[in-house]
């Protein structure tokens, strides 16, 4: 206990230091404003600021880059309860609720038990990291390549299964990263691999230029299909502070919410998204009149920003411990990590105890931050929803192309950010996900290179991944939610070719 | 515009065996790149003994990837699925395709291939830009050509100028676009980069041409 109090000394010390705070601050604007702004996530955000911090110190970039993440979550509430329009695909669940609450001329108490809902997960999931952190580190010493290997398996399958559309398209697009993480050069041989002698691509396809194009351009390509139209709800914000029931009413909600954020965003393939849509589905299940919800029932907004915010947080911990990215978001965080020369895994804690320190530190200073940013300010907030789109795209194109130029100079990384961002836009059009995809590509090399030593060491047996009991464990808990997930997919399949064929 | 969206069942188009598009011809996709990952690395060296070789872990998964290709496409022949919404990428995939030949291209043969895809991707972007779907070639042709124009010009010519160009096409991807505030704006943001980028952030960018030849011009790199 003493030492967990040391340590978190130690880490606010690091967190309070001038620059990181500051750091922190422009984190949580920025993330903020993209929450805010629809068609702007916090994937393509982080990808775009990743080639700018290569100036700061590693601790405060990765504090930038984190208050991005967290603080787009505060910020996609603001423009779900007031424009209807989610700025966040986790925000997606609070429209429902929350824009009805707006209707009624209660948009003030949405806005603000919005904001507290994500303080009190934010703080809850802040202690959380900080407590598990010291035993998942000393469970992961134990694992060897083999275990590695398997952990980085489950945490596909994991991230498949979650996956919204068909699993075994995402287990396609997890394919489809791996073999991209193969073109370069090889770890153990340094033969080049599949890079046709072309020199940019001697050290393998950046992976800021994946995410990027994916996630950044196809998006883009998207929103200029169709055509925007934004109606704000002119409704003036009268009192901003919620009533007594209000508060009664929403905390079981916040707390229900934060729990199943917590969880979720620690599993592998969970996240932001998942946990707000699955409080909102356990809220209403829970609830004693289901059918106040989507016609502004306070805890319809409480639970999913609740659950979005202690996601996004716990999402660290797999990350910050074992090293593993549960998620898309987190794998970014893992090349930002790898860019400032971090290797990440469980001697992050020992190696570098300011950082994981600071960060979990940073994360509770920027939760302050955000309740700040976001409830008096909002007003500015909305005023930004009036850029028009036309303006914005092409600041998002221009800074995305000098981010991945300055990279390695090489005009040539911005033209595969483009035909990157033309693949994205075919995957979405054909139903695929990408996010698999990223996440594939990020544990590609790592997979490869654990999958090759455990094999020697093996001499070549691949029993030995079922036969040693960790990795035993971890692919038979993978191949049962493979199972679990495929089975009704068979049978609802069924049933649509039994209707059509009889139809 | 875009038809329905989400993978609810759509309505049986008469005659087509093709149930779900989407999913046919995106498995046809993965195959192709399957295909291509096993030729791509064909000289790779295998297993050794027990160790792996370079070409073993490609190999693999591109095998993978084209059973489930094969599957996904086997799918969207037996169950009913959307049907794909309309997009038009091809003229800008191969401008981009020409682009990546003409930077990686040592021989004359395959300078030759690069012209030949750039001279097909224009074409074929002119003609969706006077059809139907112009709206639709728009985005990705003007997005891709605003990135183009940065790669090209960002060495020879200098942020300023390359940005500034590069905006300004951009500006055009989309159909809302109003002339004369895109040309201002289009000043306003390169003005914006160059304080943050080079100034601010401290990164190696030039900022005006330098020596300007045909050379330098042409070789894209």
């Amino acid at each position: 206990m003493t030492d967990l109090l040391s340590n978190l000394a130690m880490g606010f010390g690091v967190a309070l230091s001038g620059m990181n705070l500051f750091l922190c601050l422009i984190g949580a604007i920025v993330g903020t404003l993209v929450g805010v702004l629809p068609g702007v996530g916090p994937l393509a955000t982080i990808a775009m600021l990743l080639p700018i911090t290569f100036g700061l110190p590693p601790v405060g970039a990765l504090i930038m880059l984190a208050g991005i993440y967290y603080g787009a979550q505060y910020g996609g509430s603001t423009t779900s309860i007031l424009v209807n329009i989610p700025g966040e695909a986790s925000s997606v669940v609070t429209t429902l609720d929350g824009h009805q609450m707006a209707r009624q001329g209660r948009a003030g108490p949405a806005l603000a038990i919005a904001a507290i809902g994500s303080f009190f997960a934010g703080c809850v999931s802040t202690v959380l990291v900080a407590a598990l952190g010291a035993p998942l580190t000393s469970v992961a010493l134990m694992f060897g390549p083999a275990e590695y290997f398997s952990l980085m398996v489950l945490g596909l399958v994991f991230a498949v299964v979650l996956a919204r559309g068909s699993v075994i398209k995402a287990v396609a697009m997890v394919m489809m990263g791996l073999l991209m993480s193969m073109v370069g050069s090889d770890i153990e041989t340094g033969q080049s691999r599949m890079a046709f002698d072309v020199p940019e691509l001697s050290d393998g396809i950046g992976f800021i230029v994946v995410a990027m194009g994916v996630f950044g351009f196809a998006e883009i390509m998207r929103n200029l299909e169709q055509e925007s139209s934004r109606s704000i709800v002119h409704a003036k914000l009268t009192g901003l502070m919620p009533t007594w029931p209000d508060l009664k009413a929403s905390s079981g909600a916040i707390m229900r919410g934060t729990m199943l954020g917590s969880i979720l965003g620690i599993l592998p393939g969970g996240g932001a998204v998942i946990a707000a849509f699955a409080a909102y589905t356990f809220e209403k299940k829970m609830a004693k009149d289901p059918s106040r919800f989507g016609r502004g029932a306070i805890e319809g907004v409480a639970a999913p920003e609740s659950a979005n915010n202690a996601a996004s947080q716990t999402s660290f911990i797999p990350l910050l411990t074992l090293g593993i990215p549960p998620n898309a978001v987190m794998a970014l965080m893992v090349g930002a990590m790898t860019i400032h020369g971090i290797v990440p895994g469980p001697q992050v804690m020992t190696k570098q105890p300011e950082l994981f320190w600071g960060m979990i530190a940073s994360m509770w200073l920027g939760n302050l931050m955000l309740v700040i940013i976001n409830l008096p300010m909002v007003g500015i907030w909305v005023r930004l929803l009036r850029v028009p789109y036309r303006l914005l795209f092409p600041a998002i194109i221009i800074f995305c192309a000098i981010g991945v130029y300055s990279l390695n100079n090489a005009p040539f990384d911005a033209v595969m950010t483009a035909l990157f961002g033309i693949i994205g836009y075919w995957l979405v059009k054909h139903d695929f996900e990408p996010a698999p995809m990223l996440l594939g590509f990020v544990l590609g090399p790592l997979m490869e290179e654990n999958l090759r030593r455990a094999m020697l060491i093996a001499r070549g047996d691949p029993s030995t991944f079922v036969t040693r009991p960790i990795s035993g464990g971890l692919i038979a808990l993978a191949a049962f939610l493979l199972v679990l997930a495929v089975l009704p997919m068979i049978r609802h399949k069924r049933d649509e070719v039994f209707v059509e064929s009889e139809g | 515009m875009s038809e329905g969206v989400q993978a609810s069942p759509g309505v049986p188009r008469g005659g087509s065996r093709i149930r779900d598009p989407r999913d046919f011809y995106g498995g046809l996709a993965l195959i192709a790149l399957g295909v291509f990952a096993l030729w791509a690395s064909r000289d790779l060296p295998g297993m050794h003994g027990f160790a792996f070789g370079p070409g073993t872990a490609p190999r693999m998964f591109a095998i993978v990837l084209i059973g489930l290709g094969a599957v996904i496409a086997g799918m969207g022949l037996i169950t009913e699925g959307a049907a794909v919404e309309r997009y038009e990428i091809w003229g800008p995939a191969l401008i981009n395709l020409a682009y990546i030949f003409a930077v990686s291209a040592q021989t004359f043969t395959y300078k030759m291939v690069a012209l030949a895809l750039l001279v097909l991707g224009l074409i074929l972007s002119i003609i969706g830009l006077m059809g139907p779907k112009r709206n639709l070639v728009r985005g990705p042709l003007f997005i891709t050509l605003s990135v183009l124009i940065f790669a090209v010009a960002i060495r020879p010519l200098g942020l300023v100028i390359a940005s500034y160009c590069s905006i300004l096409a951009a500006a055009a991807a989309t159909p809302e676009v109003r002339w004369l505030e895109a040309i201002i704006w289009s000043a306003v943001l390169s003005a914006f980069c160059v304080l943050l980028f080079p100034i601010a952030l401290n990164l190696p960018l030039q900022l005006w041409p330098t020596n300007l030849s045909w050379a330098s011009l042409l070789s894209f790199r």
